[in-house]
């Protein structure tokens, strides 16, 4: 009895201390998500923060799977099998076009980005885009046999008429190498423009196109201008280079069978413009360019948008056999455009230069030659033809599925499952929100348009008030724990950027709903992927003048034997695993046209790829933030460095790769990546 | 012993409740899949209300409820209370209607709201102007439009949002338009029909404006000398269809399709081949309309399904030889548009424009004109007053910080301050409101160039270019 008393008691106390506790932990609950989200109703879930985005352990494991995305494809010869890059299971996958299944999962490198079979189709060659090299695969065997060479990022890919030669455009080294598969030596390696991505080499085999997807360093302001890279094959060396005026993020390139127009995938950004509004087109529209292949041709540009959709992210371009209709996927708006071509070339042939270039800032123009618009599943990408062109298949990245349309009904016949996880994760839900522009107004551009690849598009945008704040595109990797956010660190957490002040301001249409938010946040925060800096880290060693640099940005005296003041050191802002204290400063850079703040410590990691730099993007080079925008020290003690040192510190800043690729060891994602040593396994057991 | 008593008590009483509570999930709504219709007796050309001008409410005019699937059952009265009541607007759930009634025969129309469920109504507004053509917002909300006064001698009927329970009355449009019959698109923006009235009436347009009042602009220019007389509908496969005349005194008219994504060049006639008129129209499915239709003058309007691919008219759903039907739409919860954010801060007092260049109009965008303007200023015009000149930057940009929620129009001056074009539509600016636009009377479907405007360099312009301003007397801050 008495026991049963103790046991009333205790749990009598259990209940009152549990109630002391719970009001106000429940109100320090509320003041902690307020301020967190920005916004006073968002569900009190621990999980939304604390569950969904970890990176790491049990319960990262538990929640996260991995997907196959697949990203480009390529056809057999008897259109009997479909090779589909599976980009994050670093997998090139065979699949039988007649049964619709899946036959092998062959492993390449790392995010493979393109697969091209050879003239007789008895070998692929796979550009592993965070591997460098090109896996060489007999398709008999389904075996990597081989492994290439290349510059750094390779992507697209292209073969010479006469199949001697490997054309491997390197989207992060901005070149093109050519290899001879005789040889597989690299015989040349040829300037591009800048992040170049797609090729294709013309129907005579006399030129090989090459599309870039950053515009060319230029100061804010400035017409934008992207460049195509034209290579005579015969030579080897660069023809000439079209510049495609305020164009960027030229994906990929196709040419017409008869190879009177080379047509790549563009998008045509607003950020010289205050983005006052949304609506009209005024922050980015989408469609093709033209280049037509005859003395004095025309370069041309229409949009594929209308007046009240937009159709963002164009990525891949094919054309039928017979030339009359090209295929365009909106990987924004899943959706795939049909166009003919005929049309276009109607349309532009009493066209003068001035209607020309009204053609390309007007959203009508796209009824006269968009016959069509097929909707796909989530995020399509890469696009083939069957060698007779009645079938279509579309790569839908996010669905982990192939498409099959049937082009002259310009219906959906098919899909292909490709046997990927089929559970849809919060960070997957995440990635298809970012991809998608569904939640900007009227479609007109999704999280992906400025952070390509999870990344940065290189611009400058004017989102504040006109003339004023510009503000330079940050790179979302490794972002998590680098809070607060925004160069002026107004945002202390992602929920912030992403929530209520960013649909009033910058998607201009209904905010994310909590779910949704939540996933977006889960994928920013552990989703996001990125290569591992082979330019400048290739391995865990760095080289002799990074290592010289490295003590230069440690040190706390200066040439001349003074101490350095700590809060101009580079290492004391820029300290920690991911280069940054969290905290604001002065670095003297604050414009005129810019309101009185401290600057945001930026993180360090993969800054290799993020120009231009400082908050404004005025800065086209890391040497320039020294040279030219603080010739006092403002930004941390430089001026006693010599020309020689400074490139040292330069060349160790760019050293620096995200926390995933640090170690050498057996936590390191690049070096010991399952599927990396299985690639390496089969390339040993091939010799 | 009591124990057990009570203990069986509570037992029952949660079986009831739960039985309860099914059999209320289970219940039907009462009008669940019914059609609601405005009708009236009186000749339609002899009963438009003379107080609600330029549209078509009918005294004595009677919102009734069909049920299209039992042919016996006699209509259901919704309006019974009401001396005259129309324009039925639907929630998203289905489960509530707006209407605009006059209680009795000399009182101002109101807007009311219907409770399904139990039939019952409450007054929303409470105005002695007319308050008419509500509809529902995403936000719960609602929108609709008001007599309001321009000047001393003009009134108009301006667009209006306030709470279900008539709070927070807002008015959202304020050129010297009058903007009736509004419904809301699936984008979240409230389209309506637009008509000038000063200094001259012109031709009816339909217009689109976000809840908040920002960014209207044109979204279909009505035919010259017609008639616009419905709102538009949106169908679930991006269309908007609405009855529009070519003669602007015609009861009645066609129905018109024109699509979402290019509304200015996508109009098509759904029923050139049908002879007679059409009075109403809303969307049933994805490939039926509602329609009212009568085949001659001598004829009521009737209801008709309509198959919107073969054009063609098919069973009719009702006919009464004493009624006209004069509004149709179907009672079903339907998805609710986006909730639009807005960048309205009423304690601004001025809104931003931004041109980029004064000199491109549509003439440049279709033709290969040679032709150069050479415009150099602006002058933006009032309801009754300059409001003031700039010069423009060498560009042709101007960047402008105008007095919020007033009207003006924009026409282009040369050096001597000769007018080279004449001033466009009505335009306002809602308080904190940027908007930008790529020319004077520019073809709406051009994006601008990206370009940055010299203007954007430096601080706008205020507008008005008023001494009271200057003078500090009045503060635009």
């Amino acid at each position: 009895m008495k026991t049963f008393q103790n046991l009333l008691m205790l749990l009598a106390l259990s209940l009152v201390l549990g109630l002391i506790a719970y009001f106000p932990g429940k109100k320090m609950a509320r003041i902690h998500v307020n301020d967190k989200t920005a916004v006073e109703d968002h569900p009190l879930s621990c999980i939304s923060c604390h569950y969904y985005s970890q990176t790491s352990g049990v319960i990262s494991k538990l929640i996260n799977v991995d997907y196959l995305s697949p990203f480009n494809l390529a056809l057999s010869n008897d259109g009997n099998r479909l090779y589909v890059i599976a980009q994050d299971a670093n997998a090139l996958l065979v699949v039988d076009t007649k049964s619709n299944k899946v036959l092998n999962k062959i492993s390449v490198g790392m995010h493979p980005h393109s697969v091209i079979l050879n003239a007789k189709g008895t070998l692929a060659y796979v550009s592993n885009e965070w591997s460098d090299k090109v896996s060489v695969i007999d398709l008999q065997a389904s075996k990597v046999i081989d492994s290439l060479n290349t510059g750094n990022g390779p992507a697209g890919l292209s073969l010479s008429a006469d199949g001697q030669f490997l054309f491997v455009v390197n989207a992060f080294s901005s070149n093109l190498s050519i290899i001879n598969l005789n040889s597989k030596e690299e015989l040349k390696r040829l300037n591009t423009g800048n992040n170049p991505t797609g090729t294709v080499l013309s129907p005579n085999g006399k030129s090989l196109y090459v599309t870039s997807r950053r515009a060319n360093a230029a100061p804010y302001g400035e017409t934008l201008i992207s460049d195509l890279t034209v290579i005579d094959t015969k030579s080897q060396s660069v023809q000439k280079r079209i510049g495609m005026e305020s164009a960027y993020i030229m994906e990929n390139v196709a040419f017409t069978p008869s190879g009177d127009l080379a047509i790549t995938t563009l998008i045509r950004p607003k950020n010289n413009i205050p983005s006052v509004q949304v609506e009209h087109g005024w922050m980015m529209n989408h469609g093709i360019g033209l280049v037509e292949q005859k003395e004095n041709g025309r370069v041309i540009q229409l949009l594929l948008d209308e007046p009240n959709t937009f159709y963002p992210d164009p990525f891949d371009i094919v054309i039928t056999p017979d030339g009359k209709k090209a295929f365009v996927s909106s990987s924004g708006v899943n959706v795939i455009s049909v166009i003919a071509i005929d049309s276009i070339r109607n349309l532009l042939a009493n066209a003068s230069p001035k209607m020309l270039k009204m053609y390309s800032n007007n959203l009508g123009m796209s009824s006269r030659f968009v016959i069509k618009r097929l909707t796909t599943g989530a995020n399509p990408k890469g696009l083939a033809l069957s060698p007779d062109g009645k079938r279509l298949y579309v790569a839908e990245q996010l669905e982990d599925k192939i498409a099959v349309i049937n082009t002259e009904t310009l219906e959906t016949v098919n899909s292909i499952d490709l046997g990927g996880p089929k559970r849809i994760t919060v960070a997957r839900q995440g990635r298809r929100l970012f991809n998608n522009a569904s939640h900007t107004f009227q479609n007109q551009y999704a999280c992906y348009t400025c952070h390509p690849d999870t990344h940065e598009d290189g611009l400058t945008y004017n989102f504040a008030a006109v003339g004023r704040n510009l503000a330079n595109v940050i790179s979302l990797r490794e972002i998590a724990g680098t809070a607060p956010f925004k160069w002026n660190g107004t945002n202390q957490s992602i929920y912030k950027q992403d929530g209520m002040r960013f649909s009033r301001f910058l998607t201009r249409t209904e905010t994310f709903n909590y779910d949704d938010l939540d996933a977006l946040v889960a994928y920013v925060k552990t989703g996001i992927k990125y290569p591992p800096n082979l330019m400048y880290h290739p391995n865990a060693e760095l080289t002799a003048s990074q290592l010289r640099g490295k003590e230069f940005f440690e040190r706390s005296v200066d040439n001349e034997g003074k101490l350095i003041p700590k809060n101009n050191r580079c290492i004391t802002c820029h300290s920690g695993p991911r280069y940054t204290n969290l905290k604001m400063a002065d670095v003297g850079t604050l414009a005129s046209t810019d309101d009185p703040t401290l600057f945001d410590t930026p993180h360090l990691n993969d800054i290799y790829s993020a120009a231009p730099y400082l908050h404004d993007g005025r800065a086209k080079t890391l040497e320039e933030i020294w040279t030219v925008y603080s010739t006092k020290d403002e930004h941390g003690r430089v001026n006693d460095l010599s020309k020689i040192q400074l490139n040292e510190l330069i060349d160790y800043l760019k050293s620096l790769r995200g926390p995933r690729y640090n170690k050498a060891d057996s936590n390191s994602l690049f070096f010991k990546s399952k599927n990396e040593k299985d690639y390496e396994n089969s390339i040993k057991k091939t010799y | 012993m009591l124990l057990t008593k009570s203990n069986t008590i509570i037992k029952n009483f949660l079986i009831a409740a739960c039985f309860a509570m099914l059999f209320n999930a289970c219940k039907e709504q009462a009008t669940d899949g019914m059609i609601v219709m405005t009708q009236v007796a009186t000749n339609l050309v002899n009963s438009n209300d003379s107080s609600v001008k330029d549209i078509l409410y009918h005294s004595k005019s009677r919102i009734v409820a069909l049920n299209p699937n039992k042919s016996g059952e006699s209509l259901m009265v919704l309006s019974k209370d009401f001396f005259s009541a129309c324009a039925p607007n639907i929630s998203y759930d289905g489960k509530q209607m707006l209407f605009a009634a006059q209680k009795n025969q000399n009182d101002p129309w109101q807007i009311w709201e219907l409770n399904f469920d139990n039939l019952k109504y409450k007054q929303v507004t409470d105005s002695p102007q007319n308050a008419i053509d509500p509809t529902y917002l995403p936000d719960g909300t609602i929108a609709f439009s008001k007599t309001v006064s321009f000047n001393k001698l003009n009134t108009s009927l301006a667009l209006f949002t306030c709470n279900l329970d008539g709070t927070n009355l807002k008015q959202i449009g304020f050129n010297p338009n009058a903007h009736v019959a509004s419904s809301v698109l699936m984008d979240g923006r409230i389209v309506a029909i637009s008509q000038q009235m000063f200094p001259y009436q012109s031709d009816k347009n339909f217009m689109i404006l976000r809840p908040d009042g920002t960014k209207e602009e044109l979204f279909y220019q009505g035919l010259k000398g017609g008639n616009l007389q419905t709102r538009a509908c949106e169908t679930s496969d991006g269309k908007l269809v609405f009855i529009e005349s070519d003669n602007r005194n015609q009861v009645g008219g066609n129905v018109i399709s024109i699509n979402y994504n290019r509304p200015l060049h996508s109009r098509l006639n759904l029923t050139s081949n049908i002879n007679g008129d059409f009075y109403a129209v809303s969307a049933l499915n994805a490939n039926k309309l509602l329609v009212s239709y009568r085949a001659s003058k001598s004829e009521r309007f009737a209801l008709f399904e309509f198959n919107i691919e073969d054009k063609t008219l098919e069973q009719v759903i009702y006919k009464d030889n004493d009624f006209d039907v004069l509004e149709v739409v179907y009672i079903q919860k339907h998805e609710r548009p986006r909730k639009l954010p807005s960048e309205v801060n009423l304690d601004s007092k001025t809104g931003l424009l931004l041109c980029q260049d004064i000199n491109f109009t549509a003439a440049q965008t279709t033709t290969d004109s040679t032709s150069t303007l050479n415009a150099t200023k602006i002058e933006v015009l009032g309801i009754d007053k300059s409001l003031g000149i700039v010069s423009v930057e060498k560009d042709g940009s101007f960047y402008l910080k105008i007095i919020a929620d007033t009207p003006f129009r924009i026409q282009t001056l040369d050096q001597n301050n000769r007018v080279v074009k004449g001033p466009g539509s009505w335009l306002y600016l809602r308080p904190s409101e940027r908007r930008g636009c790529v020319g004077c009377h520019e073809d709406p479907e051009q994006v601008p160039e990206n370009r940055q405007p010299l203007s954007a360099n430096n601080n706008p312009v205020l507008i008005p270019v008023l001494a009271e301003v200057l003078n500090n007397k009045v503060s635009l801050k």
